[in-house]
C-alpha cells in the first residue's frame, strides 16, 4: 500500500483545512518545495498536491508553485484542485505531473482526454459526491463511480469529507464498495495513525493519503511506511559485471577506454566465492563472430558456476535470445534493440518469460529530464528515460538495469535521483549501475535510490572494494543481505 | 541413474550442469518408461502452469509422476505443479500435495527475484506464484506472506527455489537428494 503525504496549497502556503472549510485553516509552512523534498527523503511513495485556491476558483491558481515542486522531487506526483478543462489537465501532464485528479469535471474531461493518466476524486458527504471545492453536493457515489468505470478509470481517491482534517479514522465502507467495483482505491480523510493504516492495508487499499496527522506530528512518513511495509526476507543483490571482448574480460572505464584482462569463468568463480549474488557478462565485441563466441562462453560459465548470470550485448532477435538461454544463461539483457523496436520486448517476454528479460536503460541528463542513449552511449534519442522504463515494464520486462551515462566511470556514486524516479514508478526490480566509487555509494543506491540490486565493474575488478567486505558493511547498516 | 524430466518447460540444462558438477549420472528424458525405470526423478520447471500441465499430459509424464514410487525432486514450477490447483492459468495440477498455488499480492515487486532466507540459508527464487504454508511444508520463506520454500510428502520433495542456482547451499540440497 502506497504512503502518500498530502500538500494542500492556499495562497502559496501549505495548509490543512478541517472538513474542507476554508475558514478553518491552519498554516503549516511557507515552503512547499522544501516540504516535498523532505517527504521524498523520508521515503514517500508519491505526493498528493491539492490546489485549494484552484478548487475554489474553478481553475488552477498555484500551477507555477506546483510545477516547481515537480522539478524538485523525483517520485510520482498527483495533483488536484480546480482542474476543470482539458487544457488545464494537459498543462500539468505535459509538465511531468504523473496523474491529474479530477472531481467536478471528471466525466467531460475523461471523455476527451482518456482515462490513462487520470485519477477520479470521489469526495463524499454521506453517500453523495461533493464538487466545486466541496461547495455542491450532487449524485450518489455508486452511480458516479459506475460512469467512471465505464470510461476506463481504474484508480480513485475516496475522501470522506466529514473525516478530513479531523484526526479520526478513515471511513472504510465506501472504500470497500469501490474496491469491489474494480477500482484501485486510495484512501483519504481520517488517516491518522498506525491502526488506521494497517486496517486500510488489510482491506486491500492501494494507497493512503496522510495529511493532518503528519502536520500535527502524530505520525511521520517513516513510521507510516514501517507500519505498512510487507514482511520480506528478500535480500538486496550485489552484482559484478564483466565486459567481454572476444571471449575475454576487459576492464572498462566509461564505454570507451579498454584494457584486456582475463578468463570469464575464473572471474565468475572468484566473485561467486566472494559472495556475489549474480553475474552479468556484457559482450562489447563488434563482430559477426561474436554470437558464436558468446554462446561458447555462456556454455562454459553455465557448466562451472552455480549462481545466476545474465548476458547481454547486441541482442536483437528472438534467435539470439534462444541460443543464449539454451547455452545456459539465466537471463539476457537487451539494450538498443528495445529502444528501436519495443515490440521485440513484448515478443521476447511472451516467448521466454519475463523473468529472463532484463532491459538495459541508458539515460543521460539533458536539461531537467533524462533521455535514452543507445549504441553504448554514443547516440542520443528523444525518448524520455522514465517513460521508457514504464513502457518496458508494460511490455513484460522482468527487470531494469539502469546505467547512468553521467556517472559511468566517474566513481562519484550512482545517480540516485534517476534511480528513485524509476524505482518509484515500476513494480519490477531495478538494478543500479554506473558510478560506484566506494561502499557508501552502494548503500545509498539502495536506501535513497530504492534499487533492488547494485551492479559494479571496475571497482570490483581492480580490488578497490571486495564483495565480502561490502556485504558486511551493508548488513551493518540493516540492509537485508545474503551473507 | 537420475531422470530429469523434459517437458518443454525450460531449465533442464541448468539442472544437468549441476549434476555434472556433482558427478552424478543423469539423463534428460520425456519418456515415461525411462522415467519409471529411473532411480530418482528430478522435475524442474520454469514458465507458466497452464502450458506446463499441458505438456506433461501430452507426454504422459503426469501419470508417470503420480505413479512414481522412487524419490522425486520438484524444482520451482515443479513444486507448484505437485499441488492441487494453480491460480496461474486457473489450472488443475497433479494433486500429489494438498493446497492451491496463489499469486503474490500487489504489495511487493513481482516476480520475487533474488535470494531469500529459508532457515539459516539463502536460496535463489524467481517466481510470481507461491504455495501457502501447509501440512507438507518443511521450509518456509517470507515475501509479504510466509510461503512454502521446501515441501515433502512421502517420496516427493520439492523446492520453490532453484538449488542449481543457489551456490553452495543449493548444491548441498542437490547432493543430499542425489546421494541419499
Amino acid at each position: 500500500m502506497k504512503i502518500i503525504p498530502a500538500i494542500d496549497i492556499l495562497g502559496g502556503k501549505v495548509v490543512r483545512l478541517r472538513q474542507g472549510d476554508y475558514a478553518a485553516k491552519t498554516v503549516y509552512s511557507a515552503d512547499a518545495v522544501k516540504l516535498a523534498r523532505q517527504f521524498e527523503a523520508e521515503g514517500a511513495d508519491r505526493l498528493h498536491i491539492v490546489d485549494l485556491d484552484g478548487a475554489k476558483a474553478g481553475k488552477p491558481v498555484n500551477c507555477e508553485l506546483i510545477l516547481r515542486i515537480r522539478k524538485s522531487v523525483f517520485i510520482p506526483i498527483q495533483v488536484g484542485g480546480g482542474i476543470r478543462t482539458v487544457q488545464a489537465a494537459k498543462k500539468y501532464l505535459k509538465a511531468g505531473i504523473d496523474r491529474v485528479i479530477l472531481g467536478t469535471a471528471a466525466i467531460p474531461i475523461i471523455r476527451k482526454l482518456g482515462a490513462e493518466r487520470v485519477m477520479a476524486g470521489l469526495d463524499l458527504r454521506g453517500n453523495k459526491v461533493a464538487t466545486h471545492g466541496w461547495t455542491k453536493t450532487t449524485t450518489d457515489y455508486p452511480d458516479f463511480a459506475r460512469k467512471l468505470r465505464a470510461l476506463g478509470v481504474t484508480e480513485v481517491i475516496c475522501t470522506d469529507i466529514a473525516r478530513d482534517g479531523m484526526l479520526s479514522q478513515p471511513n472504510i465502507t465506501p472504500m470497500l464498495k469501490l474496491k469491489k467495483m474494480g477500482f484501485r482505491v486510495i484512501a483519504s480523510g481520517g488517516v491518522s495513525d498506525v491502526t488506521s493504516l494497517k486496517k486500510l492495508r488489510i482491506s486491500g487499499m492501494s494507497g493512503a493519503i496522510i495529511g493532518k496527522a503528519i502536520y500535527e506530528k502524530k505520525i511521520t512518513v517513516r513510521e507510516a511506511l514501517s507500519a505498512v511495509r510487507p514482511a520480506s526476507g528478500l535480500a538486496k543483490r550485489i552484482i559484478p559485471c564483466m565486459d567481454i571482448k572476444n571471449g575475454r574480460v576487459v576492464k572498462g572505464v566509461g564505454f570507451k577506454r579498454l584494457l584486456d584482462a582475463g578468463d570469464p569463468v575464473a572471474f565468475g568463480r572468484y566473485y561467486s566465492d566472494q559472495g556475489a549474488d549474480e553475474l552479468v557478462f556484457l559482450d562489447i565485441t563488434a563482430t559477426v563472430e561474436k554470437r558464436k563466441t558468446l554462446a561458447e562462453l555462456v556454455r562454459r560459465v553455465a557448466r562451472e558456476i552455480n549462481i545466476p548470470f545474465c548476458v547481454g550485448g547486441g541482442i536483437r532477435s528472438l534467435a539470439d535470445i534462444k541460443v543464449l538461454l539454451k547455452a545456459g544463461a539465466d537471463k539476457v539483457s537487451i539494450g538498443s534493440a528495445a529502444v528501436y523496436d519495443p515490440a521485440f520486448v513484448t515478443q521476447a517476454a511472451r516467448r521466454f518469460g519475463s523473468q529472463c528479460i532484463v532491459i538495459s536503460v541508458d539515460p543521460k541528463r539533458v536539461g531537467d529530464r533524462w533521455l535514452i542513449y543507445t549504441r553504448g552511449g554514443r547516440t542520443q534519442t528523444k525518448i524520455d528515460a522514465i517513460a521508457f522504463a514504464e513502457e518496458m515494464e508494460r511490455r513484460g520486462a522482468g527487470e531494469l538495469l539502469v546505467n547512468s551515462l553521467d556517472r559511468d566511470g566517474t566513481k562519484k556514486g550512482y545517480d540516485l535521483e534517476l534511480l528513485r524516479a524509476i524505482a518509484s514508478r515500476v513494480r519490477i526490480p531495478v538494478i543500479a549501475s554506473s558510478g560506484a566509487g566506494k561502499q557508501k555509494d552502494f548503500l545509498e543506491a539502495i536506501t535513497l535510490g530504492r534499487a533492488d540490486g547494485v551492479l559494479a565493474a571496475s571497482l570490483f575488478h581492480y580490488g578497490k572494494v571486495k564483495i565480502s567486505d561490502l556485504k558486511r558493511y551493508l548488513k551493518s547498516h540493516s540492509i537485508t543481505i545474503r551473507p | 541413474m537420475i531422470a530429469i524430466l523434459d517437458y518443454n518447460a525450460g531449465n533442464t540444462a541448468s539442472v544437468a550442469n549441476a549434476l555434472c558438477r556433482l558427478g552424478v549420472p543423469h539423463q534428460i528424458t520425456a519418456d515415461p518408461e525411462a522415467v519409471a525405470r529411473a532411480d530418482k526423478i528430478i522435475f524442474p520447471g520454469v514458465g507458466a502452469a497452464g502450458a506446463a500441465m499441458k505438456e506433461l499430459k501430452k507426454r504422459g509424464l503426469d501419470r508417470a509422476l503420480k505413479h512414481a514410487r522412487q524419490p522425486v525432486l520438484g524444482i520451482c514450477l515443479g513444486l507448484q505443479l505437485l499441488a492441487e490447483w494453480s491460480e496461474e492459468d486457473d489450472v488443475k495440477c497433479l494433486g500429489i500435495i494438498s493446497g492451491r498455488v496463489k499469486r503474490f499480492s500487489d504489495d511487493l515487486k513481482a516476480p520475487q527475484i533474488g535470494w531469500n532466507r529459508v532457515g539459516k540459508d539463502y536460496f535463489y527464487f524467481v517466481h510470481s506464484y507461491y504455495l501457502p504454508v501447509g501440512p507438507y511444508t518443511v521450509g518456509a520463506a517470507t515475501y509479504g506472506v510466509p510461503f512454502s520454500a521446501v515441501v515433502r510428502k512421502d517420496n516427493f520433495y520439492a523446492t520453490q527455489f532453484h538449488p542449481e542456482k543457489s551456490g553452495k547451499a543449493g548444491l548441498k540440497i542437490l547432493r543430499n537428494f542425489c546421494r541419499s
